[in-house]
């Protein structure tokens, strides 16, 4: 009777003692009435007798419904107990189905765990500092390793500026910048040990104080070392690099290492969590930026205002907000550019409306943030597929298992248990697959997302903090109840709608009856879950084939170079202090020595070259050229050797290239790209024409070569302009790389070791840090593409896979059921081949079906790919084909197999089976 | 312990219902009525406390109740022990009368010294 109480509430318990107390008060009444009173006076006077009736009742009343929540929880408790120690036993008896269902469901959730740790590394997680909340970017947060010079910026900032800044905002209780160092030369230990390059960044002395970092040992910078520029010769550097450099030996601390040449002394070491303010890149060490100058000559920034090396972080007073910075910030950076840009500069900034970069720096600033988010995203999406199309393929396997099962749930129902503590029974055996499931599929995760960040790495390599944290968790909890919904649900409900008679009296062999009930229903389930992988399967295709295509014309896109036949050598002149009279010296025998070589058509040098990673920006003014945004007086600019273009290729339009004249002056001459003289000098040549850069300094262009893609395979030319690599300007500085170029009249791979040889052989004493084939350094450009083109394309196929072995599954299935009919139809006259022709159609209509879903939903995901697909429209026909064609030749072949068995039926067996 | 009323304290109220349900079921009219009779009148039952004691016995799980019908023919919610409740009473009793004689004892006293 209680259970009948439980489903009542509050009104039945209320009830229930107004009840019982009303009881009591009619029998005090009937004794009263006894002893002499009337009804009335009874009444009152049991009333009277019994005190407070309403605050009894409202006692009562809440002690019962206490005891029914108690009862309650106790259980449900019982019962998700029991359910989960059924789910366990069956999971169990089992163990072959359970283990084929959680290994499906770890490799599908664990591939969702995999993208999302990493979306959650790069897009989510906030600096492991105090209250990054309260932190804002002043710049482009994707600027880390950049510097430009020639007039102030926005989106970089010179170390004048950031002094302004930090004197004159009005919503910062302070602001710290961080630059980069380029790759710095660092000797640690005896002087004559290896050069080593550690990654290190410059900041101002307030950057621990203003993050909250500690030390863990020793100190960090206590804010006093940029008080005297030049002074303060200490670092700190990070847990990291204590335990892979100094092996976590004690004695690190105070010890002193030279970079570039300067000896520094370790004060201190960060906790293990703080790896520095970019997310993607850990750092080894920090260098207070006030020693700058003296540690990377000739170029002396502190004092440059035009010099934009820095991105700054300020921290918002309390009370301030993010609103108020993005008002404030910019008045100062407006009075600054105003007060020291180059007039023509100044007039353009004036002009126009400027963007200002001035955003949340809780995240820290990150270049692979904006190198990922798309690609990540797409990933989230593909593997967001496949779960689906994994969960069908497990609720169709379950759909089977809860047929021969049908018997255990039709005595179970028989014997009383309600249809809903069933349904229940089953989802939780299910959530106990996923969970096994998702607890595996952790751990693929943690594997994958490791894997999968190392490839991305290509050259260099990624620092992410992969560690479980609870955004990760509660997403992969999310997504394995997710899943249980998608595989679950129906089987379960199918399973609990067992027709109890006919399936208990139904023999051995057509338990299938009963789970099917009526003879037209075929799997109808099944068929729909077939149907849903189809299409999912169909937007996988179609996407991996957009992405493939894309990828393909990324690669073959014409670069203007002689890419074939190329190859790129990387020397470290750096390390070993080469400038002006030496360098040129050594870059002219490299140049003697590999032209030499046979099978060398021709040979160049130059300080950025092709595929390198690094360019050189500058600005200019153009008399008569009328700056429009501040960005229109921006060039790139190469120092090269002299027949550069010739060397990498390159057609030349106008004028002629650089000579061995131009050479060994002032750099007063350069030859310029089509899109840098169409930009200046639209409709006129450009030879014979000139600029000015800073300091009215004058560059004559005496050639224009054709565009070439020197950086990036996906992005257009930018306008360039070639210096002479050899030259005296001080003002332009001795060039800081040596790159050189071979051009070769055969495969470019055979000529490697040979040209590493005569290299060596001209300077001994010059590393080089890489020499490759410019094919290798394209494609490790395109890495990320790449990537997610062959993971698309994996996903693509598993899903085809899987949507395959499902399509098998069931027209097996439903031929299976009819097998009467086509008996039927054979004894009236049909061939085998009808009988094939009919079992595929059935088939195709199934695939179909998917189709008419999945082809709408791939157009419209296909346009979210926007962004990565390049010459390839988001209906691209040929992608649609191609998916469609290899979707439709998968589908004929599952089929196939249940078709030709169906067609070899005869008519009594099929009869005999009935 | 009584008050000055001859009222009855909780903890004392709470042993005796379960006393009086210790021969079967009961409802809350006929324990007041019992408590009553039983000390002849002595110990008066405050009725709203009886009923409150009543549920909250029941939430402890010392008492299970059910709905029945009356002498009278008119519904009332039985309580009975249930088999914590009696192990419940079992222990309270053991304890009363250890109190008791330990009281009785102190109060008997003829000498100031113990003998």
């Amino acid at each position: 009777m209680r259970r009948v109480f439980r489903i009542f509430g509050t009104r039945q318990i209320r009830r229930e003692v107004d009840d019982e107390l009303a009881f009591h008060l009619e029998m005090r009444t009937q004794r009263l009435i006894e002893g002499g009173m009337s009804r009335d006076a009874a009444e009152r006077e049991a009333l009277r007798q019994f005190g407070d009736v309403n605050g009894v009742r409202d006692n009562c009343v809440s002690m019962d419904e206490a005891r029914e929540r108690g009862m309650d929880r106790a259980t449900t408790i019982q019962e998700l107990t029991q359910d989960v120690g059924y789910a366990m036993r069956s999971v169990k008896r089992n163990a072959g189905f359970a283990s084929v269902v959680i290994g499906a469901l770890a490799l599908g959730i664990g591939a969702n765990t995999a993208i999302f740790t990493l979306i959650d590394a790069t897009l989510v997680r906030t600096l492991p500092v105090q209250h990054p909340e309260q932190l804002v970017i002043i710049g482009n947060p994707a600027r880390t390793n950049s510097s430009s010079e020639g007039t102030p910026r926005t989106d970089m900032l010179s170390y004048p500026l950031f002094r302004d800044l930090q004197r004159q905002n009005h919503v910062f209780s302070d602001v710290f910048v961080s630059g980069r160092t380029g790759r710095l030369d660092v000797r640690i230990g005896t002087s004559g040990a290896e050069l080593e390059h550690p990654r290190g960044r410059y900041v101002s002395a307030n950057y621990f104080a203003m993050l909250g970092v500690h030390a863990a040992h020793g100190r960090v910078f206590d804010g006093t070392e940029d008080q005297v520029p030049g002074a303060s010769a200490l670092v700190v550097i990070s847990d990291g690099y204590w335990t892979r450099r100094f092996h976590n030996d004690p004695a690190a601390v105070g010890s002193t290492m030279l970079i570039d040449g300067t000896r520094m002394a370790i004060i201190g070491i960060t906790p293990p969590v703080f790896t520095g303010d970019i997310v993607g890149v850990a750092q080894d060490l920090w260098i207070p930026a006030s020693m700058h100058d003296a540690l990377a000559p000739p170029r002396k920034l502190l004092d440059d205002r035009n010099r934009n090396w820095l991105l700054a972080m300020g921290r918002l007073k309390s009370g301030a907000t993010l609103a108020q910075a993005e008002n404030d910030v910019p008045r100062v950076l407006e009075q600054f550019i105003v007060d020291n840009a180059p007039p023509q500069a100044r007039q353009a900034f004036l002009a126009s409306t400027p963007k200002y970069w001035i955003s949340s720096g809780a995240k820290g600033f990150s270049r692979v943030r904006v190198t990922f988010q798309a690609p990540l995203l797409t990933l989230m999406i593909g593997v967001g597929l496949l779960l689906c199309i994994i969960c069908a393929n497990v609720a169709n396997l379950l759909l089977a298992r809860s047929i021969a099962r049908g018997r255990e749930m039709a005595v179970r129902l028989a014997l009383g248990a309600n249809r809903g503590r069933l349904v229940r029974q089953l989802l939780t055996e299910g959530l106990v697959l996923a969970m096994i499931g998702a607890a595996i599929g952790l751990l693929l995760a943690w594997w994958g997302s490791r894997a999968l960040l190392a490839l991305a790495g290509g050259r260099g390599s990624y620092s992410l903090d992969l560690g479980l944290d609870v955004p990760v968790l509660a997403f992969t909890v999310a997504v394995s109840f997710g899943a249980v919904l998608l595989f679950g649900l129906a089987p379960a409900l199918r399973a609990a709608r067992v027709d109890l008679a006919s399936t208990i009296r139904s023999g051995a062999t057509s338990i299938a009856g009963g789970v099917l009930a009526s003879r037209g229903q075929r799997a109808p389930l099944g068929k729909l879950l077939i149907a849903g992988q189809v299409a999912m399967s169909v937007v996988l295709l179609i996407g991996a084939a957009m992405l493939v295509r894309s990828l393909r014309n990324v690669v073959n896109v014409d670069t203007g170079l002689d890419r074939a036949h190329l190859i790129i050598a990387d020397i470290d002149i750096g390390s070993r202090g080469y400038q002006w009279e030496r360098l040129s010296t050594a870059a002219r025998t490299i140049h003697e020595r590999i032209a030499a070589l046979p099978g060398v058509v021709a040979v160049g040098y130059s300080e950025n070259g092709v595929f390198s990673g690094t360019e050189s920006g500058s600005s200019l003014e153009i008399p008569g050229f009328v700056v429009r945004t501040s960005s229109d007086s921006n060039f790139a600019y190469d120092q090269v050797s002299a027949g550069y273009a010739h060397a990498i290729g390159a057609r030349l339009i106008a004028g002629r290239e650089l000579a061995p004249s131009d050479e060994g002056g002032l750099a007063r001459v350069v030859v310029v790209n089509q899109a840098f003289a169409s930009f200046y000098f639209p409709g006129a040549s450009a030879v014979g024409k000139y600029f000015h850069v800073s300091d009215s300094v004058t560059i004559n262009i005496v050639g224009v070569i054709a565009d070439v893609r020197d950086h990036d395979l996906m992005e257009p030319a930018a306008r360039r302009a070639y210096y002479p690599y050899i030259h005296h300007d001080v003002q332009q500085g001795t060039p800081v790389a040596l790159r050189v170029e071979v051009r070769t009249a055969g495969d470019p791979a055979a000529l490697v070791q040979q040209v590493r040889q005569a290299i060596g052989a001209a300077d001994p004493n010059l590393p080089i840090e890489y020499i490759a084939p410019l094919e290798e350094l394209m494609m490790t450009s395109i890495i990320e593409q790449r990537l997610v083109a062959q993971l698309a394309t994996a996903f693509g196929t598993l899903a085809l896979v899987l949507a395959a072995i499902g399509l098998y599954g069931v027209m097996t299935y439903a031929v299976v059921g009819r097998t009467g009919e086509i008996g039927v139809r054979v004894a009236l006259g049909a061939q085998q081949l009808d009988v094939v022709r009919m079992v595929l159609f059935d088939a195709l209509r199934l695939v179909a079906a998917g189709l008419v879903i999945g082809l709408p939903l791939a157009l419209l995901s296909a346009r979210l790919l926007n962004t990565q697909l390049h010459g390839v429209g988001a209906a691209d026909p040929v992608s649609i084909a191609v998916a469609l064609a290899v979707l439709l030749a998968s589908a004929l072949i599952a089929g196939l197999i249940p078709a030709l068995r169906a067609s070899r039926v005869s008519p009594t067996q099929a009869l005999r089976a009935e | 312990m009584l008050d000055r009323d001859g009222g009855l304290l909780r903890g004392t109220l709470d042993v005796l219902i379960l006393k009086a349900l210790t021969w079967g079921r009961r409802h809350g009219y006929a324990v007041a009525e019992w408590i009553k009779s039983i000390t002849d009148g002595e110990l008066l039952v405050e009725e709203g406390p009886l009923y409150t004691a009543l549920h909250r016995l029941e939430r402890n799980g010392w008492l299970t109740s059910e709905w029945g019908y009356s002498d009278n023919n008119r519904k009332a919610k039985y309580y009975s022990l249930s088999r914590t409740g009696r192990a419940e009473l079992r222990a309270e009793v053991a304890s009363w009368e250890r109190y008791a004689n330990a009281v009785g004892k102190a109060l008997a006293a003829a000498s100031p010294l113990p003998a």
